[in-house]
């Protein structure tokens, strides 16, 4: 069910599968949650660094922002989730094992 | 421009946030004794106190009336803290949030229970018995209990040069327990309970930082944070100030009595000090890693004794400087470690 559960567990279950952009994901999450402007794209994209911190997602690709699809001339970062996040998500909102 | 370089701006960037917000927390923590430890002076709560002595005695007043400054430390922080996601647009987040129960809110609510009772409790108790300068530094020694529990619970990456800082901590916070033990207890005034309060602070914080931890790295911290909040109202304004009413504490008189002009700005300048503390120390933690955001938080000591002097004018004895000294260098070693180890706050 989209928009219903915490932004936060929706990034997670978005890295999930074969990792995805950070720009995908704020798109996605704007879009489900109906969050608009950029200050709630700043706000998703804080969201996806504290959860790659805290060691549940991690970069696996990194490229520069060339053609300003996010930001011109910034990193973008393709993130996939960890064991750690795996099994912290399967507590919480996936379903694994 | 090549990958590599803007890798390490990026870096920088989030580094340099990272300590600014950091830096926020520890001013605003530092100011928040300075309420705290005024509001004790003020009416209702000054006659609170000298209605509860008469009758149960000094010590008795001193805990009843920390309670009921602790509940409105609660209430107003939360005030600030609805203000703030207001502002964020995040109340739909937080009904989000609280729905999630077994995976969120239950840490929020446990954390408040340590968080509120215990340290901040503990911290209104020991500003009330001993003094403000006592209670910033005595709290100090919170992340010795933090980050062990935080490493020995799920497994927090703490390095060596972090070990190292916090031995400087337990040191410095000996320096400030025993030694104020020991020159009161020369002088036959041994102000124990104020103690005891310090320790409360410590460990209390310490333990609700591993708590809260557990269910932060998966929800939005803004809202993790006024939960919390939340739970802690709950605890005193439903549970624990009502009971001490039926037990025939006059809670509701002096909690009514409180709407005063300047009793109330002193407490929304506590809340307001203390809610964006935890805002603050908690946008910190995703940049710079819990280790080095809690050391610079940990300025706050410093802040406080700064603040608490040029306020009132409170030398502080020679044992909790030389105490809060060794706290702050302790700190230091902790978040002077190289950041390119920082990342990730956790091994994988």
């Amino acid at each position: 069910m989209a928009g219903n559960r915490p932004i936060k567990f929706r990034i997670l279950e978005l890295c999930n599968d074969n990792g995805k952009w950070n720009y995908e994901i704020v798109k996605q999450i704007q879009k489900e949650y109906n969050l608009k402007g950029n200050f709630q794209r700043d706000s998703i994209n804080f969201d996806i660094i504290e959860l790659a911190s805290g060691g549940m997602i991690k970069d696996i690709e990194v490229k520069v922002d060339e053609d300003g699809i996010y930001k011109k001339g910034f990193l973008l970062h393709k993130y996939v989730l960890t064991d750690f996040g795996k099994i912290r998500a399967a507590d919480a909102c996936l379903m694994y094992v | 421009m090549d990958l590599k370089l803007l890798k390490t701006q990026e870096h920088k960037r989030r580094v340099k946030f990272g300590y600014m917000w950091a830096l926020f927390c520890a001013v605003l923590w530092g100011l928040w004794y300075i309420p705290g430890t005024v509001v004790w002076v003020l009416n209702p709560f000054d006659e609170m106190y000298g209605e509860i002595a008469a009758t149960n005695g000094d010590g008795m007043a001193l805990v009843i009336v920390a309670v009921l400054i602790t509940a409105f430390n609660a209430l107003t922080v939360m005030l600030a803290l609805m203000v703030w996601n207001g502002a964020l647009g995040k109340f739909g987040e937080m009904k989000r949030t609280l729905k999630e129960f077994h995976p969120c809110s239950k840490w929020f609510f446990l954390a408040s229970i340590f968080g509120g009772p215990m340290a901040i409790l503990g911290s209104f108790i020991a500003m009330g018995f001993v003094g403000g300068a006592f209670a910033a530094v005595a709290a100090l020694m919170y992340p010795v209990i933090g980050s062990i529990l935080a490493q020995k619970w799920y497994g927090e990456k703490i390095s060596k040069r972090a070990f190292l800082g916090i031995g400087f901590i337990i040191l410095g916070g000996i320096t400030i327990f025993g030694g104020g033990v020991l020159s009161e207890l020369g002088s036959g005034n041994v102000a124990w309970i104020g103690y005891l309060g310090g320790l409360m602070a410590a460990a209390g914080w310490g333990i609700e930082g591993a708590i809260a931890g557990k269910g932060l790295d998966i929800a939005e911290p803004d809202v993790g944070l006024t939960l919390r909040f939340v739970g802690e109202n709950i605890i005193w304004w439903i549970i624990i100030v009502p009971l001490l009413a039926i037990v025939g504490f006059p809670m509701f008189k002096y909690a009514l009595l409180a709407f005063e002009p300047m009793t109330l700005l002193v407490l929304i300048f506590a809340g307001i000090t203390f809610g964006f503390c935890y805002v603050t120390w908690y946008k910190s933690f995703p940049l710079i890693g819990v280790g080095r955001g809690q050391g610079i938080g940990n300025l706050y000591g410093l802040f406080a004794v700064i603040f608490i002097f040029l306020f009132f004018g409170d030398v502080p004895s020679w044992t909790i400087l030389l105490g809060g000294a060794l706290c702050l260098g302790g700190s230091t070693i902790m978040f002077s470690e190289d950041t390119g180890e920082m990342e990730s706050l956790r091994g994988d």
